[in-house]
């Protein structure tokens, strides 16, 4: 093993949560998220191999074969459909509502929101609040940090709006 | 809206952005669940292929490793009948091996298990593709129809092989192993007999898997506070004989070690064999062909993950074999037809081993004698190996 590579185990326990709060910002269901989150990792632990910790972060590397995972998960379920699980999504349903603080529920509630932005608003808030810097984000995006921050903070103001829309 | 309640909104936005994404986790289990499929449920091209090379690379570091095992034909010398049974489980396990199980001594019998069921494989000829596209690329595994011609060397002289049954583990089997590793009950997970906690690890419990056929078997996830092992000298393989030595985990059964440490984590797999009189040891190997028994699985001298054959103490019974013409002949005519524009390649099989599956059968479950053929060829210009599994028990003596 390269020194400068941490063993496997340890980015798996340290980005398993993050890396599904990322995916589950994004899709309809827990359970699409499991099913993504499981890809994300099973692709990374064959991969694992050939990460070289000098070229990129381990954060930047899982993040970015999430954010592939996540992309191609789209593309294979397609708009229409997405629009269908979004429509049809019912936060509260998947869950025992008794066993869930209530900040917890209204967060969920606001992830829905994220999860209806436009693609690449919806993208731009996931990874900046899965707590990568603008920099990192704009390289996963293909941006520049400016353009990534320029980005996020439309998408900031549009998931305000949809909020409010909502509460009203 | 002014612009400060604006800016102060959005702030407040941000805040629970981020206390949404923290408070954002997967379900308990699924953290356990994910690193069990991690390590157990790969492709079974790529874990066909995983095994062979990381058998090959064990036999390349462990010197120790018997020659029968890398055996390219195999070769039985002593022609025995069922009465040469009596010598079964008193020894002959190799450096490496402890010998048959003493619960499988003790239950060894003269009789028969009756009509036992007939093992199914996995990798069986995808007739309608073309050769091409059922070569698996990273493990130069070909998994479809070909035109089989044998050209090695089978001689076999036995006429009967040790047929074991087990009784499926039930909790209490499950619970009295982990209570005996001082591990508590923690639930019962579907899929699994149950799930325990120790100190410093998580302990999974699995009966039977009809399919994908898999055995019995424990899982060790170690937690974080698990410590490595530190002894001066120590390699892979000490490691793990101490780990499972200080958890009375240590095979009872005959086994060949194999060391990958290729990667990260280094792993160290026990390979259990069945001794067959007038054979010798032939591999338990599962419906892609892989070597199985206990593995440990290193990170940094720390074992990460052990997974391993739960304890069933077995019966045991001969039974009649094919003769080697007729396994042969059976093994030719698995190849295939195939049906697409492509014609099957030729293959030459140049390799037989007798070898042990695993064959489900709900309350009663059995492991059996089989014959692993091997041969390789060129396809598009890189070599590429077929394997062909077929049951070894004589036909009138097993189910359709």
């Amino acid at each position: 093993m390269l020194a400068d590579r941490p063993p496997f185990e340890d980015l798996y326990r340290e980005y398993l949560g993050r890396i599904y709060a990322y995916i589950r910002a994004q899709v309809g269901t827990s359970a699409d998220a499991e099913d993504i989150t499981a890809q994300v990792f099973m692709n990374a632990y064959q991969a694992y191999a050939r990460f070289e910790a000098r070229n990129t972060t381990p954060s930047a590397w899982l993040f970015r074969i999430a954010r592939n995972a996540t992309l191609d998960h789209f593309r294979a379920h397609g708009r229409r459909e997405r629009l269908r699980r979004t429509i049809e999504h019912q936060p509260m349903a998947e869950e025992d509502p008794a066993a869930e603080a209530e900040d917890r529920i209204q967060y969920r509630a606001l992830l829905h929101q994220v999860a209806q932005l436009p693609e690449r608003q919806r993208d731009a808030i996931s990874l900046r609040h899965s707590g990568l810097s603008f920099d990192e984000v704009g390289r996963l995006m293909g941006c520049s940090e400016d353009a990534a921050k320029m980005l996020y903070h439309r998408a900031l103001k549009a998931l305000r709006e949809a909020v409010h829309k909502e509460g009203n | 809206m002014s612009e400060p309640e604006e800016e102060l909104e959005l702030q407040a936005l941000q805040r629970q952005l981020d206390d949404a994404m923290e408070t954002t986790r997967p379900r308990p289990d699924f953290e356990d669940e994910l690193w069990l499929r991690m390590q157990t449920s790969r492709p079974a091209p790529r874990r066909l292929g995983d095994a062979f090379g990381a058998f090959f690379r064990g036999v390349r570091e462990v010197p120790a490793v018997p020659m029968a095992a890398v055996a390219a034909v195999l070769v039985v010398v002593v022609g025995v009948g069922i009465l040469a049974y009596s010598g079964l489980g008193r020894g002959g396990g190799g450096a490496t091996s402890s010998s048959l199980s003493a619960g499988a001594d003790r239950n060894y019998a003269a009789g028969t298990f009756g009509r036992v069921p007939t093992p199914v494989f996995n990798g069986t000829p995808k007739d309608t593709q073309a050769p091409q596209a059922v070569a698996d690329a990273s493990s130069g595994e070909y998994f479809g129809p070909a035109q089989l011609i044998w050209t090695g060397k089978l001689e076999l002289t036995i006429t009967a092989a040790p047929v074991f049954r087990y009784h499926e583990p039930s909790t209490n089997t499950a619970d009295q192993f982990a209570t005996a590793l001082g591990a508590v009950l923690r639930e019962r997970p579907a899929g699994f007999l149950g799930s325990y906690s120790a100190s410093d690890y998580t302990l999974k419990i699995r009966g039977t898997v009809q399919s994908p056929q898999a055995s019995p078997a424990f899982f060790i996830f170690a937690s974080l506070s698990m410590p490595a092992i530190e002894a001066a000298g120590a390699g892979p393989k000490d490691i793990a004989d101490i780990f499972l030595a200080q958890h009375s985990l240590s095979p009872q059964w005959s086994y060949t070690v194999a060391v990958d440490s290729n990667g990260d984590p280094v792993k160290v797999l026990y390979e259990r064999e069945f001794d067959v009189p007038g054979s010798g040891p032939a591999y338990l190997i599962d419906g892609g062909g892989k070597h199985y028994g206990i593995e440990v699985d290193l990170s940094n001298n720390r074992p990460v993950l052990v997974s391993g054959l739960l304890p069933v103490n077995p019966d045991v019974a001969p039974y009649k074999i094919v003769s080697a013409a007729d396994a042969i002949q059976s093994a030719l005519a698995s190849g295939g037809q195939g049906v697409s524009a492509t014609p099957s390649p030729a293959v030459k099989l140049t390799q037989a081993e007798l070898v042990y599956v695993l064959v489900p059968a709900g309350d009663h479950s059995f492991y059996e004698p089989a014959f692993l053929f091997s041969g390789s060829f060129q396809l598009n210009g890189k070599t590429v190996v077929k394997r062909v599994l077929v049951p070894a028990i004589d036909p009138t003596l097993r189910t359709p």
